[in-house]
């Protein structure tokens, strides 16, 4: 069952961030309030095991299928940090977050309720703003997470360094 | 590790996280976890290269994953006391490398009763093995009335 969590996504996921670079848009095409384009995505729980490894996490409600049953979610969960996977996973690859170079300057992140293996991820994001900052080129970008049943799981606001 | 109850916990109470060991393993399992491929993370001679003013001077871990690592140090603090992580503000203050061994904490800063429900603030922080401080933010945890320590 879980001899595919090594790469969970890998089948359709273009790891080389240099492919598509030329499709991405640059700082200065990035329209603050415009949509970006995303996709819904099904995570798995092969997924959420990966990104507990990744991190250390134990926790038996997002590993233990029995335990997690009997406990406070009636059922397995995803760590509320899954949001980190499921920012590359529901959005394409000439996603300007992809950019190589693209340097993280910080997030805030707002969890509702959490996802669940088996659930149909969908994502609303935009930029909502751009500056520069001591030479530094910046987007915000602003997104919230829902679940099949239209639920938000989480929402974020987060800074990045365009690379120039 | 005690259970923590709302009513006995206060000010300047801390948290500790487990230490984390950042090797170029650690930082590729991320990349697969996290399908962030960008070669910040994964390529040595594009970090040779200047980011503007900065020079890395080699592959830097995912700033996400010290938010990865404060999100399991605050909920395995607070799961247990049936209470619920509802926040996290972070931003990232010093790159961290393969070799370097990061920690997180993080220090009570208020308690809130609202009309419906019971916060606690908590300042967070990521320091790596020289005492310097990586990563730092603020968390919000909601101990909802029912919550009984259990």
């Amino acid at each position: 069952m879980m001899a595919q969590a090594e790469s969970p996504a890998a089948a359709t996921f273009e790891t080389d961030f240099w492919k598509d670079a030329k499709l991405r848009k640059a700082w200065d095409e990035i329209v603050p309030g415009e949509a970006r384009k995303t996709l819904p995505y099904r995570l798995t729980q092969d997924a959420i095991a990966l990104y507990c490894r990744a991190v250390g996490e134990t926790n038996p409600l997002y590993l233990d299928e029995a335990a997690a049953s009997a406990g406070p979610y009636g059922g397995l969960i995803a760590p509320p940090a899954i949001h980190i996977l499921l920012m590359f996973a529901c959005t394409p690859a000439d996603d300007w977050m992809r950019s190589p170079g693209t340097v993280n300057a910080g997030q805030s992140w707002s969890y509702n309720i959490p996802a669940r293996p088996g659930d149909t991820i969908t994502l609303q994001a935009r930029a909502l703003d751009k500056f520069i900052k001591r030479e530094r080129l910046f987007v915000v970008h602003d997104n919230v997470f829902f679940n099949q049943h239209g639920d938000v799981i989480c929402c974020g606001r987060g800074q990045t360094i365009r690379p120039i | 590790m005690t259970t923590v109850n709302f009513d006995t916990l206060k000010a300047g109470d801390s948290i500790d996280g487990p230490a984390f060991a950042v090797t170029r393993d650690s930082i590729r399992l991320f990349c697969d976890a996290s399908l962030d491929h960008n070669p910040l993370h994964l390529d040595d001679d594009y970090m040779k290269g200047d980011f503007g003013k900065t020079n890395f001077g080699g592959i830097i871990m995912h700033g996400m994953n010290n938010f990865g690592l404060i999100t399991r140090m605050l909920t395995d603090w607070a799961m247990p006391a049936g209470a619920i992580h509802r926040r996290l503000e972070t931003r990232w203050l010093k790159p961290v490398k393969p070799g370097d061994t990061i920690r997180p904490g993080g220090t009570i800063k208020a308690k809130q009763i609202t009309a419906r429900s019971r916060w606690v603030l908590v300042d967070v922080a990521v320091q790596n093995q020289r005492g310097e401080t990586v990563a730092a933010g603020e968390a919000m945890l909601e101990f909802p009335q029912s919550a009984q320590a259990g």
